[in-house]
């Protein structure tokens, strides 16, 4: 399989692969960084919102 | 029988859908859906709460990224369950191999049909992307986890 990066194509079995997952309130990304030798030759990046944005709250008494 | 106070689930939902006009607004030319976009900005960017419209000011800028984003794919109603109304998008931001060199941390969605008006920002732990793909996926459509609520 080839992997399209900076350097063009190359086969995906002379890159080696990082993910990176990091998480916080309201989403949780994952880099999948992609390596030949030493140099980055790719980086990924898929984010998930897991909430999104609540306006006010319902008022009942007073 | 007893009276409750409430603001109407009816009514969060038909905010949503721009039944109500409390103050002069724009002359609607349709009942179509107005479209969507969702935009990109750096991490050294002011987008907030006070942001009123879409500025490519502090939106990122690389290979293969357009200025302006992406359009927001919407076959979502909004809908009302639990009180709470609620939207989002029905598919997830996909940008396909980009390079974008600079930390950006932030969507915003705006609407471009009515003079980039923005809706919404998102925020997100700060990334950078080389010759790859970002995607944004969005959360569950419901009243507990849905892009916009409005309870």
């Amino acid at each position: 399989m080839l992997v399209h990066t900076i350097k063009g194509l190359i086969e995906r079995d002379q890159l080696s692969v990082k993910d990176i997952v990091t998480e916080d309130v309201n989403s949780r990304a994952i880099a999948t960084e992609w390596y030949l030798g030493d140099e980055l030759v790719r980086r990924d990046v898929a984010v998930s919102l897991l909430r999104g944005i609540g306006l006010g709250a319902q008022q009942e008494s007073l | 029988m007893a009276n409750t106070q409430a603001v109407c689930n009816s009514f969060k939902t038909e905010m949503m859908n721009g039944i109500h006009a409390f103050g002069t607004t724009v002359t609607r030319g349709a009942t179509t859906k107005d479209t969507f976009k969702a935009a990109l900005f750096l991490a050294s960017a002011t987008i907030n709460k006070s942001t009123t419209a879409y500025s490519s000011t502090g939106e990122v800028s690389g290979t293969n990224y357009t200025a302006g984003g992406v359009t927001v794919t919407n076959a979502n109603a909004p809908a009302n369950a639990s009180d709470t109304s609620y939207w989002t998008p029905s598919a997830s931001f996909a940008w396909t191999t980009v390079t974008l060199s600079t930390a950006f941390d932030c969507v915003l969605i705006y609407n471009s049909t009515q003079g980039d008006k923005a809706v919404a920002a998102f925020t997100f732990s700060s990334q950078t992307v080389t010759a790859g793909n970002f995607t944004l996926t969005m959360p569950t459509n419901d009243q507990t986890t849905g892009l916009l609520r409005i309870s």
